[in-house]
């Protein structure tokens, strides 16, 4: 049981030292994103990733990758394996039809306080001996479905990694490992670890929901943002 | 590399005195879920479907809140398999988290049309 712990807090170091190349600032919660705490979206609907990548795999594994975090950020996330056949059934395969829609009906149908989209821009995978890692670059929006305003975003590049390598220190670093400690236990080759790590790295600045012990609490929490 | 250890030691400063501020037990699920999607084998259906059923069997035994969502994907395979339990698990979801009523409430009704069609 050994190696599995081990390799495991490598993986929680590397995590927390990403974004060493990226242009950052500092900013808090409450000032980022106001309409959270405003709105205060609980139930949210996750489309299914927009891939433009030329990783066939991409939008799979990050779709797997999605509601745990964020459920561990505190939200009711609708479960995507229902919501996908949905859509599917309704003959709606490409979420690129429903960027600029309404979202009223989200609400309506599903209880959908709020639609995530998410944009795959850029999914370079390494796996080698001694290093792997996985460079995502995501746009996400959470939109209201009452006054379809964007509640919040992201936008940038995370470095999910194993080799320990990368060299900027984290501020939020605990609130991180917390997270991710249940998401990642298993020991395996397989990308949906990394793709996890990556969406716990993109909803690190995302202001709690309710199943969140600090809900409500976080407003003034500092969050790094990526120019 | 010469980051990496004060880095450990800070982590395993902050992981001494931390709680986990939502706890959910989640198993192999994404792993697991993964694959069916990639498969769709009746085997990786099948694990997908023991990883849900391991998930609220845990979950229950530690005392901790199902997961969102997990209950209400378990009752769906239920119904599609025709199971009489099905509702017993989506009632579940709604007692657990009152705001996925409405959801609920859509599925089990495009379940009911789908078999009485």
């Amino acid at each position: 049981m050994k190696r599995p712990i081990a390799v495991f807090l490598i993986v929680l170091v590397a995590s927390l030292l990403v974004s060493g190349c990226a242009t950052t600032h500092m900013a808090t919660k409450g000032d980022k994103f106001p309409l959270m705490y405003k709105e205060k979206p609980l139930v949210i609907f996750v489309l299914p990733p927009i891939n433009s990548t030329t990783a066939v795999d991409a939008k799979e594994y990050y779709s797997t990758a999605i509601p745990q975090p964020l459920a561990f950020a505190g939200f009711y996330v609708i479960p995507m394996q229902i919501t996908d056949e949905l859509l599917k059934s309704q003959g709606i395969y490409d979420t690129e039809t429903i960027v600029n829609q309404p979202l009223n009906r989200f609400y309506e149908y599903f209880g959908a306080d709020a639609v995530l989209f998410t944009r795959i821009i850029k999914w370079d995978k390494s796996y080698t001996v001694i290093a792997s890692s996985l460079t995502v670059t995501i746009d996400a929006q959470l939109k209201s479905t009452k006054s379809n305003l964007i509640l919040w975003k992201y936008s940038g590049t995370i470095v999910a990694n194993l080799s320990g390598q990368s060299n900027s220190g984290n501020p939020l670093a605990n609130l991180i490992a917390n997270v991710i400690i249940t998401g990642i236990n298993t020991a395996t080759a397989d990308y949906v670890p990394y793709a996890q790590l990556a969406t716990v790295q993109l909803l690190q600045s995302v202001p709690f929901g309710k199943y969140h012990n600090r809900s409500g609490q976080d407003s003034q929490d500092k969050i790094i943002v990526q120019k | 590399m010469k980051y990496l250890l004060p880095a450990l030691l800070g982590l395993l400063l902050f992981a001494g005195c931390a709680t986990p501020p939502v706890s959910y037990y989640y198993g192999n699920y994404s792993q697991a879920l993964y694959r069916s999607k990639k498969y769709n084998t009746p085997a990786s259906l099948e694990k997908y479907r023991h990883s849900l059923e391991e998930i609220i069997r845990t979950s229950e035994k530690k005392g901790l809140r199902v997961p969102p969502g997990i209950y209400c994907e378990y009752a769906y395979l239920l119904a599609k398999d025709g199971s009489p339990e099905a509702d017993r698990y989506s009632s579940l979801e709604v007692k657990t988290y009152p705001e996925s009523e409405r959801f609920v409430s859509f599925i089990r009704a495009q379940i009911k049309n789908s078999s009485s069609s």
